[in-house]
């Protein structure tokens, strides 16, 4: 499980990946894998009647993709910590961009730690999370 | 303002897969059995948010006792905080106990007044452990935010 990361992870290291043209279904097959079935991000005319052009997508879809940064650099088993802070929507036909950089690397208890910073960015440059994690080298 | 209650919350195999394909994540160690356990793993292991979906699993329209009294047209979630005692796997029975529930309002710009309300929900497993704690922050606008 990515064992050989925690030997060579150090401040600085980054990880990124992205996520093109983000569209209505990503957002329903969130609500159904999920259970956020409120209106506003499926149902286009409740999304007009509140003054919206149209439906936006849940922070959890976002928040749950951009987990996949520390995920998939420090595998599932590694998560100690997530904190997001939501600052923007996300709206169909946006692409965005994910991203992680190591802030801290450091023991406790004897085990292997570090800390991540990480955001989740649009094609016009605006933050639509701010997150950070700790990860460590978890063993079953 | 009363505390989010969910009841228990079963972890899944199959929703794991779910949830995990909503995600567009195909890493094996959510989705193969096989691979979970040639890792030394129980089960197949959750996704970090996947206990976000407790909230919404006694009923999807219900949407939980801190909700009452809330404008869902200008309900905005401001965000969470997950701190895991170790990974969730399936097979895992969470019961949740709840945390502290605080409330306070600030001047928006964009907005108008809003007001924030911040749960914890701290969740158990079977032997009585606790696994993992959330802390989620949701907004109440006055009215439609603009980006």
């Amino acid at each position: 499980m990515r064992k050989e990361i925690w030997s060579q992870v150090k401040v600085g290291d980054e990880y990124s990946f992205e996520l093109e043209n983000v569209n209505r279904s990503h957002f329903v097959r969130y609500a159904g894998a999920g259970g956020d079935f409120n209106p506003i991000h499926h149902d286009q005319s409740f999304a007009e009647k509140a003054g919206l052009p149209t439906v936006f997508g849940m922070g959890m879809f976002t928040a749950g993709v951009l987990a996949r940064v520390p995920s998939e650099w420090f595998g599932p088993t590694s998560v100690r910590r997530y904190a997001i802070k939501f600052t923007s929507r996300i709206w169909p036909e946006d692409t965005i961009l994910f991203q992680g950089r190591v802030t801290r690397v450091y023991e406790e208890d004897g085990v292997s730690h570090a800390d991540l910073e990480l955001k989740a960015t649009n094609q016009k440059q605006e933050d639509l999370i701010r997150a950070e994690a700790t990860v460590r080298d978890w063993k079953p | 303002m009363a505390q989010i209650q969910p009841p228990g919350f079963p972890i899944e195999r199959g929703k794991i897969h779910e949830f995990a394909n909503s995600l567009l994540d195909d890493d094996p160690l959510y989705h193969d059995l096989n691979a979970a356990e040639a890792a030394g793993l129980p089960s197949v292991v959750a996704p970090p948010t996947f206990a976000s979906a407790a909230a919404f699993f006694p009923d999807p329209n219900a949407r939980g006792p801190s909700m009452k009294g809330l404008d869902m047209r200008f309900l905005l979630h401001g965000g969470q905080e997950l701190i895991f005692e170790r990974p969730l796997f399936a097979g895992d029975e969470l019961q949740p106990e709840p945390g502290e529930t605080k409330s306070w309002e600030k001047e928006g710009r964009r907005g108008g007044t809003m007001k924030f309300i911040e749960n914890e929900t701290i969740w158990r497993d079977k032997v009585g452990e606790i696994v993992l704690r959330v802390r989620n922050t949701l907004i109440q606008t006055a009215g439609v935010v603009k980006d």
